[in-house]
């Protein structure tokens, strides 16, 4: 049927473009094209006998830093494992003597995470990162999943000055009521003076 | 009925409602912090601000302020209200810390959501933060004052609402402090409602610190089972751990609140302790072949011996479900029982009272506090069902008067009139004041000269909406006829008189439509003592913590061929027993109470079971092996396993189920989704329990002058034994004590903080002594504490003569 008929605005060839000619041009051309490459050094890198240097923001494998002071960042939220598209973060949160919120447990299942970088965005301590580091392949799956001695690194990561317990007004063993940034002196209940 | 226009939508409120509430109406929800249902307008926190564009008020006005009234045009989305809020909001952050992450209400917490919708992220403000130094509030409340927005929410709930003193506003200007006069324990036990009606977290729930977030929990609408009114709550499980509970509003029962009691009592369904595996003579097995064993135990048991060798006891506190089914197979089988009181008594008070309560006297919690006076007889409402305490207050906030009638010494949040006088004297009482309210003379009985009868009588006949509470714990069954009598007498005089019952156990009313003729476990044991009785099977009902006497009990237990015991809880009965089934507490099994006032409430499952993830993980990481099945999931609802012990074998339970609750009583009707919440059919029970059971036992008349009475009571914590489990409780109960008149100490030769032995029938009972001026002369209470032995005397009400009272040395 006519409306089946595929419509090409191809016009017809010419002559000169179909004949013998032609065809061994571009023959030719095509042999110099790759002549001229096969000289040429490689765009590409024999991986993995070569391992370039990735760049710092690149999202791979998910660590858990700690404060400039050395202590863990983490205060378990639960803000990652909320924001988590395919639910693979989980921890338990508890109280720890000094009076920090702090992880009990932390558990990634690398089996199932996406490396979307959604955990690192809703941090508000800076404690997740995202590493470049990617080869994280393991043949048993449950290998993949990563407690948190697994995840806990030394080191701020890419927030180099970042503490939360300066900023919040929480008493640990560190900082009193008024001794955190940008914070006045605790109030006397007792003062009636304006 | 004023008509107002609220976002173009017109709305007919009754008068008197504020703004806030008529657009709430529209489902138009305005900003609050400071507006509560519960606790009304203040107008401090200016964050419900609208447009009032035409009318009798105009300009920007606080809609929580503002009565509704005729002709009213209001926009709550004007461009200056919504400025206008925007900018309180951000004042209300100037000082808020930055902490969110670390503070337990983030998730649920209304100045964070209304932060949010008021579009403010940046602190503009580069002044300091106004700081607060934080109180210890003892085990439930955790507290810290940087949080706060001055909404005063916490102090008007604590001081007006509860009527307790303790708690309260300091300060003047930007430094107003809420918290107490010195860092303490919380005297209210209605203090873990802070925690709830704090808009952010200045008051959050200790127990479940740091344990989560609110949109990672599994929340199910659920019931109190640890009194009979049948509190509505939220429960909240996480990883196989029930983690919190909170007030569920119910405008008909609890209101917007719950007590600590209900608030922290859940920790028995995820303890450590709690029994999760089926035993067979104390050796495990898996829960089939037990059930089956049991089954064959049974059988051989009715072969032997007759179907009325098996008897079954079930707990007043077991949902409706397992009630049914219970009464089914007895019914089905011709077993004996079922018994679910543990004395005559308690069974006869109870039935006593659920006869009573006639369908025009029946009142509710809710309705309870629109009461102008309020006769309390026989009941400690803070110890008993801490919620009447709450609901009694707001009798008293509101003008009326409260009448308690109890020999205990009663102390109730608010000025109450207290009459302690004997427990023998009540009945007296209670005719005399009857026959008063007649417009008889009564003869007044022998009672001091304060307790005016003829005066009280005429207060409670001028009243325009009198109300008798009635406890059912340390009266006979002759007093609480009187109770419902009186409530009838002053009805004759009133249109409305209202008559509130107080029972044992959460479902004590669905276990006293078990029969007609109420079966208690003191007449089960009779009947193991005789020989009659061969087998027991005891259905979430713990005989050990809760029977009056723990050596009848084991003495009956010895004789018997074989005991079944289905629980929930860790007992030493369990590994005792011939077969245990492990059964589930209501946040797996789910199912429907009946509440004192006969109103059928129902709980749903929140969490699948199994053993918490705290628990198999050792309080790190779970495990890293992984199992088809959950560790510790082998719990049946108990009606499962009931009807497993009574059915074919393999056979499906649920039909079995259905027929059972269509068959349970005609009061209770199932059928519809709309009979859960209402009360049930009261007019379908019938109303000669009095007289078709047993003989009331003899009062204490003939007891000698220098007697006292004993009485087992309850205290508000450490006695009721579920709560009794919960750590964060645990700390919040007092030591336990014999109470007794100053007087009664000197006359009895004890000494106040020395102990007393009660020795009686060859048992013996020790306890410190404190000094009480509110008890009644010849009374001493005694609290069923779970740190004292009080399972020795068979009864709760006994009476000890001078001479089997030994003061002890130290």
């Amino acid at each position: 049927m006519s409306e089946n008929k595929i419509k090409t605005d191809e016009k017809p060839l010419k002559p000169a473009e179909s004949s013998g000619w032609s065809a061994l041009k571009a023959l030719v051309e095509g042999f110099a094209t790759t002549a001229k490459h096969l000289a040429r050094k490689p765009v590409t890198e024999s991986y993995p006998e070569f391992k370039r240097q990735l760049p710092e923001r690149s999202r791979a494998r998910i660590v858990l830093t700690r404060d400039p002071d050395g202590r863990e960042r983490c205060v378990a939220c639960y803000l990652c494992s909320a924001v988590c598209p395919v639910s693979c973060i989980s921890m338990q949160s508890a109280e720890q003597p000094d009076g920090r919120r702090y992880a009990r447990w932390f558990r990634i299942n690398f089996g199932r995470c996406i490396y979307c970088g959604l955990c690192e965005e809703a941090c508000p301590t800076s404690a997740i990162q995202l590493t470049p580091d990617f080869e994280n392949i393991q043949r048993d799956i449950l290998t993949l999943v990563f407690e948190k001695k697994d995840l806990l690194v030394d080191g701020c990561g890419k927030d180099p000055s970042y503490n939360f317990y300066e900023h919040a007004g929480v008493t640990t063993d560190e900082r009193g009521k008024g001794e955190h940034a940008n914070e006045a002196p605790p109030v006397n209940v007792k003062s009636n003076l304006p | 009925m004023p008509t107002l226009k609220i976002d173009n939508r017109e709305i007919n409120v009754p008068a008197g409602t504020k703004v806030i509430e008529a657009a709430e109406r529209l489902g138009i929800m305005i900003p609050r912090f400071c507006f509560h249902p519960a606790l009304g307008s203040v107008g401090a926190c200016r964050v419900c601000a609208v447009a009032f564009t035409e009318g009798p008020v105009k300009g920007i006005q606080m809609s929580c302020m503002i009565d509704a009234q005729d002709g009213m045009v209001v926009s709550t989305t004007d461009a200056e209200a919504v400025d206008f809020r925007r900018h309180v909001i951000e004042f209300l952050m100037l000082n808020h810390p930055h902490d969110c992450p670390v503070c337990d209400e983030g998730g649920h917490c209304l100045l964070q959501d209304l932060t949010v919708a008021g579009g403010h992220g940046l602190r503009r403000y580069r002044g300091l933060k106004r700081t607060h130094i934080n109180q210890d509030l003892g085990p439930l409340v955790q507290h810290e004052m940087n949080r706060c927005i001055q909404c005063y929410r916490c102090s008007r709930y604590y001081q007006e609402f509860t009527g307790y003193r303790d708690l309260g506003v300091m300060g003047i200007g930007s430094r107003v402090y809420f918290g107490r006069s010195a860092p303490g324990m919380l005297e209210s036990p209605f203090a873990g409602n802070l925690i709830d009606i704090c808009p952010t977290g200045v008051y959050t729930d200790k127990p479940s610190r740091y344990i989560g977030r609110r949109w990672d929990y599994q929340r199910q609408p659920s019931l109190c089972i640890h009194c009979s009114l049948g509190c509505n709550l939220t429960a909240s499980a996480r990883y196989r751990q029930v983690v919190r509970h909170e007030a569920r509003p119910n405008l008909e029962v609890n209101g917007h609140f719950i007590c600590d009691r209900g608030r922290y009592g859940y920790a028995y369904a995820s303890i450590a302790d709690r029994p999760r595996q089926a035993m067979a003579a104390g050796t495990p097995g898996p829960i089939v072949d037990i059930l089956a064993g049991a089954r064959e135990a049974i059988q051989q048991t009715v072969e032997k011996h007759g179907p009325g060798s098996v008897a079954v006891v079930v707990s007043p506190r077991s949902s409706l479900e397992t009630l049914a089914v219970v009464k089914e197979a007895c019914g089905q089988h011709g077993w004996t029982g079922p018994a679910a009181a543990h004395t005559n008594r308690q069974a006869l008070n109870r039935n006593t009272a659920v006869s009573c309560l006639r369908p025009e006297l029946a009142v509710s919690l809710a309705a309870d506090t629109e009461a102008h006076d309020v006769l309390v007889i026989g009941a400690d409402p803070l110890n008993e069902a801490p919620m009447l305490a709450l609901s009694l207050r707001q009798v008293q906030r509101r003008g009326g008067h409260v009448i308690v009638i109890d020999p205990r010494g009663v102390q109730l949040p608010f000025d109450f009139d207290h009459w302690a006088v004997h427990p023998s004297a009540m009945g007296a009482i209670l005719q005399a004041l009857i026959q008063e309210i007649g417009g008889h003379r009564a003869t007044a009985p022998d009672t001091p000269a304060t307790f005016d009868i003829t005066k009280l009588a005429r207060r409670l006949n001028a009243s325009p909406r009198p109300v008798v509470v009635c406890g059912t714990d340390i009266l006979t069954p002759h007093e609480i006829a009187l109770a419902g009598d009186l409530a009838r007498a002053l009805r004759r005089t009133h249109k409305v008189a209202g008559l509130f019952y107080t029972l044992a156990g959460a479902n004590a009313f669905a276990a006293a439509l078990l029969h007609d003729q109420p079966v208690s476990t003191e007449a089960v044991l009779d009947r193991i003592e005789d020989g009659g009785v061969r087998l027991l099977v005891a259905v979430e009902q713990d005989l050990w913590r809760e029977f009056p006497d723990r050596k009848r009990l084991q003495a009956a237990l010895k004789r018997l061929d074989h005991l079944v015991v289905l629980d929930y809880v860790d007992s030493p009965l369990n590994r005792e027993a011939g077969h245990f089934i492990p059964t589930q507490p209501l946040y797996e099994s789910g199912g429907h109470w009946i509440n004192q006032e006969g109103r059928l409430q129902a709980a749903s499952p929140v969490m699948a079971g199994g053993e918490p993830i705290e628990i198999t993980g050792g309080s790190d990481h779970p495990p890293r092996v992984f199992d088809r099945r959950i560790p510790g999931d082998e719990p049946l609802a108990a009606w499962r396993a009931v009807a497993a012990l009574a059915g074919e074998d393999e056979a499906d339970p649920a039909p079995q189920l259905k027929t059972a609750l269509a068959d349970f009583h005609p009061a209770v009707n199932l059928s519809t989704p709309e009979a859960t919440g209402q009360r049930i059919d009261l007019e379908a029970i019938a109303h000669d329990l009095v007289e078709s059971g047993p003989a009331p036992e003899p009062a204490e008349d003939d007891a000698p002058a220098d007697a006292v009475v004993l009485l087992l009571v309850d205290w508000t914590f450490g006695t009721e034994p579920l709560s009794a489990m919960a750590p964060a409780l645990t700390r919040m109960e007092a030591a336990p004590v014999a109470r007794l008149h100053p007087d009664e100490i000197a006359r009895l030769g004890l000494a106040e903080g020395r102990p007393v032995t009660v020795s009686l029938n060859g048992n013996r009972l020790t306890v410190p002594v404190q000094a009480d001026p509110r008890m009644a002369a010849g009374v001493m209470a005694v609290p069923r504490h779970h740190l004292l032995e009080w399972q020795v005397f068979g009864e709760t009400r006994v009476i000890v003569k001078r001479s089997q009272l030994k003061a002890e040395s130290e």
